[in-house]
């Protein structure tokens, strides 16, 4: 953990003389990098070599500033400083005591040694201290091979032990708590660092878990027994530095050495969480956050880690065609795609596509580019947006940027949710409500934010009112640095979706600052992004309205087309990897790949490209999604002109630049509808989708098929039976 | 006399000084890379020698010519026409908080079909190039190994440089602030 930096190393080689110059070379040169804030640098030596650092920095990060990395349990950057678990102990020279790094900010000239005779002596001391009471079973620990105890006993800790339990009362035991379905507990290798608490109380929002008891007593719990259900618990397991809190449904499945990682994108909502997929023999085992500061920090929400079990249950493994008995069979894939064909041809260009929520940007620009091959224009989105709203890209994107929410000082939702709809959106808001003293107001029904906020009522009125700057919200808005106002992606699909979104717009001209849109749309399906930029239509009715003789479901799964809607003799052809609401009312089904099965595109809900990469293959005779697309194209006798994915990926470049540009956020300019569109609000109440937790845990085909959710869902009822089973005792 | 020979034995002790520190400046110098950055420690270790055939080599240009060695490698066509070489620095892992080996550059091959082999149960692939991890120093580094090699190759991610974050303990206890702490 603790790498010797080259220059200390090199220091030992040279002579005095070239030690002497050269220090003064760098500290010179270090002076120059920074003109304008130099004076107010203060310099300290760690383990001699100079660093300049600013004010009030602590002697952790100033260590590792220089690459030195101190030891630590209890820090953690993103929460707050706790100073309890005191492994970051170092020397400075002149202080009577070793200090604790990670709370002490440097002072002037300070020589800190972070790898001296006492500091290690202080590690030693309190890793024997802290491995006294931890129990020996690292063979059947979850967390072995990546726990941080270990790691540093190795590392730091003495190689003998001194605590022989010659009255044989044994190490400390604590009995485990249950704390919902998804988080495992083996309190007696807990080692009070109390990360789980802070994350709880400082970025989830709930101050369930506590401790209670002190000394060797102290435990970490919920005091009464209840479950600790936020969307965002997954994540103690990650802050856990040892074994005692672990993922429940991963419990003794794999070793980290056996697993392999790979990097990819979450799709199950429209943040685009950046992740690392672990795989082992062509199975996903587990899903990690990876650190992107632009997107998800380094969290990842519940239903992104955990439903990664539906990506076995319920998959389409073989193409299906259904048989004049009204049955689904499954085919090879030459005669699913000839009988596709067949009815394609006999469409004559009455075709139609509908781009579901998991879809992909590459297999998007495939099918849209297939069905203007047969003749056919209409390409919608399943979920609906404003009409004629789609052609400026700020009408549908997060335009303040999920990372600029946290400098926002005064925010307005309007018909959203941002703690289920996009937790991770959520969590800025609540690190802005904390750090940066954001006022919030909501319009809609009363829903709990994990943070304080104004409701200003539910009626869809509210907004004429605030936007027209009578609403006393209006005035908090317009004092703002950096205010923002957020609507909901399904409020846009009421029938005065077009008003509200007209009127906010214009009220967001209002409010613009230099670079800063305060106008934004949180959407809520990680495809709608990609297919709006590539140029589909929003809303399944377009394509209903066409009453198409054949219509393709590309990962349509939310049930909005019936098979009522449709002409008697609509051919259905669904594209997707789930059996779920789409493949039961097609006549030819097409098995696709899940998202950690393909390379692919997905654009985020602030207009960022980022791609999947495959973890595992598609099961059973499943594709990828563009590769059907092109192999039907072929049989059809209208053959797409690319054979892999970068011909592919030219394509997109050429229909839609920025979307090849991954990683990169292309600014969009100012939201607001080209020709006239009236704004009359029609009033009428504002409601939600997901207005509870148990609404969150399933939202789209992959999550509806995993049973860990399901197990979350049935943990909150009961959680919540309980509650009420206690008020009516109490009564 | 004597005290001339004195004065003059000074000045040649001094001036013998002053010439070893000019040279120890000079070597520094020449050695040292004029932005300040870490020192490299292969011209700190170097021989004045050494640095004199470089200091002579680096007046001269090389030409640079695209290197190709797939044709003699004995790579099959397969592995080189169809892979995908992704270079990338590894993301931390989320369960530690250590940050070793996850500052270097490395290149990583497209994944192919992984199955569980039905003797042992271990994990089996037909992928000769799967386990293929190599570091890099840097990403330019990288590229020259995949284009002499024949491979398509793209970059993904950026090295970015970490958010200052501003850590008080003090806070914990702000009478005024929501980061105040109440439940611990």
């Amino acid at each position: 953990m603790i790498r010797a930096p080259l220059v200390k190393a090199l220091g030992a080689l040279g002579s005095p003389t070239h030690q002497m110059a050269s220090r003064a070379v760098r500290t010179s040169a270090m002076v120059a990098q920074t003109p304008a804030k130099a004076p107010e640098k203060i310099e300290v030596f760690v383990d001699d070599i100079p660093v300049q650092v600013a004010p009030g920095t602590t002697v952790l990060q100033a260590a590792a500033q220089i690459g030195v990395e101190i030891p630590r349990f209890c820090y953690h950057e993103r929460l707050a400083v706790a100073g309890n678990c005191r492994m970051c102990l170092v020397e400075v020279e002149k202080s009577p005591k070793p200090v604790a790094a990670c709370a002490m900010p440097v002072m002037k000239g300070w020589r800190i040694k972070t790898n001296s005779d006492l500091t290690r002596k202080a590690r030693e001391g309190v890793m024997e201290f802290l491995l006294m009471n931890h129990p020996l079973d690292c063979p059947i620990c979850d967390q072995g091979g990546e726990c941080d105890l270990q790691d540093q006993a190795m590392a730091f800790g003495s190689d003998r032990s001194r605590f022989t339990d010659i009255n044989y009362t044994g190490k400390r035991a604590v009995e485990d708590k249950d704390i919902g379905p998804l988080v495992k507990t083996i309190m007696t290798r807990c080692i009070h660092c109390t990360r789980c608490v802070r994350f709880a109380s400082e970025i989830a929002g709930v101050d369930d878990l506590g401790t209670t008891g002190r000394g060797n007593d102290m435990q970490i719990g919920t005091y009464v027994e209840k479950l600790f259900l936020t969307e965002l618990s997954g994540n103690v397991i990650d802050l856990c530095p040892v074994g005692a809190l672990t993922n429940k449904p991963y419990s003794f499945v794999a070793r980290p050495w056996e697993i392999r990682k790979v990097s990819s994108i979450d799709v199950l909502d429209a943040v685009g969480s950046n992740i690392v997929v672990s795989t082992r023999t062509n199975e996903v085992l587990r899903i990690l956050p990876r650190e992107n500061e632009d997107v998800n920090e380094e969290w990842l929400a519940d239903k992104s880690r955990f439903a990664c079990d539906g990506l076995k249950r319920q998959r389409l493994v073989a193409p299906m065609v259904r048989m004049p008995n009204g049955e689904l069979q499954a085919v090879e894939w030459e005669g699913a795609l000839i009988a596709v064909a067949k009815a394609v041809k006999a469409a004559g260009g009455q075709i139609a596509g509908i781009s579901g929520q998991l879809a992909d940007l590459e297999a998007q620009v495939a099918l849209k580019d297939l069905l203007n091959r047969l003749g056919s224009e209409v390409v919608a989105t399943e979920q609906g947006f404003i009409a004629g709203g789609t052609d400026n890209r700020a009408n549908y994107l997060l335009n303040s940027t999920i990372a600029g929410l946290e400098e926002a000082d005064a925010v307005l939702l309007v018909g959203t949710n941002p703690r289920y709809e996009a937790p991770l959106v959520n969590t800025r808001l609540r690190k802005a409500y904390v750090h940066n003293e954001l006022q919030i107001a909501s319009i809609g029904p009363k829903i709990d934010l994990s943070y304080d906020h104004e409701n200003l009522g539910a009626d869809a009125a509210l907004v004429k009112d605030v936007c027209s700057g009578a609403h006393a919200f209006s005035k908090v808005l317009e004092g703002a640095k950096k205010p923002a106002i957020i609507i909901g992606a399904d409020l846009l699909e009421r029938a005065d979706g077009a008003a509200i979104h007209a009127t906010v717009a214009e009220y967001c001209k209002k409010l613009k600052k230099p670079n800063w849109n305060p106008f934004n749309v949180l959407q809520t399906n990680a495809a709608q992004v990609g297919a709006l930029d590539v140029g589909y239509k929003a809303g399944a009715q377009t394509a209903v309205k066409a009453q198409p003789k054949v219509l393709f479901l590309l990962n349509a799964d939310a049930a909005k087309v019936t098979r009522e809607q449709l002409p008697k003799d609509c051919f259905v052809v669904y594209i997707g990897s789930h059996g779920d609401n789409g493949a039961s009312i097609a006549d030819a089904v097409l098995p696709g790949a899940a998202y950690t099965e393909k390379q692919a595109i997905y654009v985020n809900t602030e207009g960022r490209p980022q791609q999947t990469l495959p973890g595992v293959s598609p099961p059973g005779m499943a594709r990828e999604d563009w590769k059907i697309l092109r192999a039907l194209s072929e049989v059809v006798g209208k053959p797409l002109p690319y054979d892999n994915l970068d011909e592919l990926r030219n394509r997109v470049e050429d229909v839609a630049p920025h979307l090849t540009r991954l990683g990169h956020l292309e600014p969009a300019g100012d939201a607001g509808a080209a020709g006239a569109i009236s704004k009359s609000i029609g009033g009428g109440p504002i409601d939600l989708k997901l207005k509870e937790l148990r609404d969150y845990f399933m939202t789209d085909a992959i999550s509806r098929a995993s049973p860990t959710m399901a197990k979350c869902i049935s943990a909150v009822n009961k959680q919540q039976r309980e509650n009420e089973a206690k008020q009516s005792v109490a009564i | 006399m004597s005290a001339l020979r004195q004065v003059m034995c000074r000045s040649t002790a001094s001036l013998q000084l002053y010439q070893a520190n000019r040279a120890a400046a000079a070597r520094w110098a020449s050695t040292a890379s004029t932005d300040g950055g870490p020192l490299d420690p292969k011209t700190a270790l170097a021989r004045p020698d050494e640095l004199e055939q470089r200091n002579k080599l680096s007046g001269k240009i090389t030409v640079p010519t695209a290197v190709n060695l797939s044709p003699i490698s004995g790579v099959p066509e397969e592995h080189l026409r169809e892979r995908r070489v992704r270079i990338h620095i590894p993301p931390k892992n989320a369960m530690q908080s250590g940050t070793d080996n996850v500052n270097t550059w490395q290149i990583e091959f497209d994944n192919r079909e992984r199955w569980e082999n039905p003797l042992m149960g271990w994990a089996s692939s037909g992928d000769p190039l799967s386990n293929m991890n190599v570091q890099f120093g840097s990403q330019e580094e990288a590229i020259t190994f995949c284009e002499r090699n024949g491979w398509r190759w793209y970059v993904d991610g950026a090295e970015k440089p970490k958010k200052e974050r501003v850590k008080n303990y003090g806070i914990n206890f702000a009478w005024n602030k929501r980061t105040r702490v109440s439940t611990k």
